[in-house]
């Protein structure tokens, strides 16, 4: 790939800030989607991407390997909703800011609204996880981690991911019984 | 909270094949699936304009090889010169320099602090190294803007660099890879990143309070 992460960092670092623009638009995505299921809030995932965004910029050369920028970012925006969280006295979401199902619109089709209300719910159980165990699962099976990848995001040793990732697994499924078919 | 088969995990690992599983836990390993799938939407937002609007608001990173820094840098470093002279030049050579060194101005390389500026000293033990230098808050973290040399080849890299007074945080940057912390410097702060790797901490004084 010509604008590969090492190539654009190195842009970024030579003074060229316009080019970290590139790296927002190639993770933003999954940034989101990560701090999201955290945070259980679309407004605070959205400001702890931010702030972690701008904590990358301003620490771009202490990145010291720019071809796992990935875990990097990753990692900066799981600290941010770790603070969070922290200072919510609570690991768990509460049940009034865990997500609920999207309002209904008049054209959607009954397969929409459906979807619709199984992801609230997934979202629900999900949020009723402790936050290692929440953070473990979406990392392995909404972001396609490797657990070494988790490793670097985390700072956590791999057995003690897989075990928090079976235990996710557990909890999930025995709160799904009757949701996902 | 009842554990789950292991062959489910391992499935779920990608360590087994999902279609050798039983009925049942096939079922299980759909409904995970299912309900991973069902949290890959990604939500309708953006932090892009917010963020570039932030960053252009901070001094752009400066690049550490421009040919000006090359130049300040090459012209920073130590290097061997070697001078014949006959011992008649020789010896006024030395006794010239033995009354520069009794001349109060002659402080070293370093150029004088500010009231609110402060020398610092950077040591560090590294035998074998092509290359030390150090990156902090200091400099924004940019490589190539301090290094230290090791003149006589002892495995003791040194440097000394007039700062703001206060604290600084900073790391050496071994052979332009290897990122370690200030082994002599006593006070260390988490580098904010979670891996549990720290950064070294220096208090600077200033020049006017040093005695």
């Amino acid at each position: 790939m010509v604008n590969d992460d090492a190539d654009v960092v190195a842009r970024v670092l030579a003074g060229d800030g316009e080019a970290f623009g590139i790296l927002i638009r190639r993770y933003e995505p999954g940034l989101l989607r990560f701090a999201t299921r955290m945070l259980g809030n679309p407004d605070a995932a959205a400001d702890a991407v931010a702030e972690s965004l701008v904590r990358a910029y301003r620490h771009l050369a202490q990145c010291r390997d720019p071809s796992r920028l990935r875990s990097w970012l990753y990692r900066i925006t799981g600290n941010r909703c770790r603070s969070h969280l922290a200072r919510r006295h609570t690991n768990d979401i509460p049940l009034s800011e865990a997500p609920a199902p999207a309002l209904a619109e008049a054209s959607d089709t009954w397969e929409v609204l459906e979807r619709s209300e199984q992801v609230a719910l997934v979202e629900r159980a999900l949020a009723a996880l402790p936050a290692e165990k929440r953070e473990a699962f979406v990392l392995k099976h909404v972001e396609g981690m490797s657990y070494e990848e988790m490793a670097a995001v985390t700072g956590a040793r791999i057995p003690t991911l897989k075990m928090r990732v079976h235990r996710a697994r557990e909890a999930l499924l025995e709160a799904l019984e009757e949701v996902v078919r | 909270m009842s554990p789950i088969d292991p062959r489910l995990q391992e499935a779920l690992d990608g360590e087994r094949d999902p279609g050798e599983l039983p009925a049942d836990l096939r079922e299980a390993y759909a409904r995970l699936i299912s309900a991973a799938e069902l949290l890959e939407s990604t939500p309708r937002l953006s932090v892009a304009n917010r963020v570039m609007g932030e960053i252009r608001q901070i001094p752009a990173h400066v690049p550490p090889d421009s040919p000006v820094r090359r130049m300040i840098r090459w012209f920073g470093r130590g290097r061997a010169v070697t001078v014949r002279l006959r011992p008649v030049w020789t010896l006024a050579l030395a006794a010239g320099l033995f009354a520069m060194l009794l001349l109060p101005w002659q402080q070293g390389s370093v150029p004088a602090p500010g009231a609110s500026e402060g020398i610092a000293n950077f040591v560090g033990h590294f035998p074998g190294a092509r290359s030390v230098e150090v990156v902090g808050s200091f400099n924004n973290w940019s490589r190539g803007l301090l290094h230290l040399s090791d003149d006589d080849h002892d495995g003791i890299w040194h440097a000394a660099a007039v700062l703001p007074a206060g604290t600084h945080e900073y790391m050496f940057v071994v052979d332009g890879e290897r990122w370690v912390p200030d082994p002599l410097a006593g006070r260390y702060v988490d580098d904010g990143f979670g891996a549990g790797q720290e950064n070294s901490l220096l208090f600077v004084r200033p020049a006017a309070a040093q005695p």
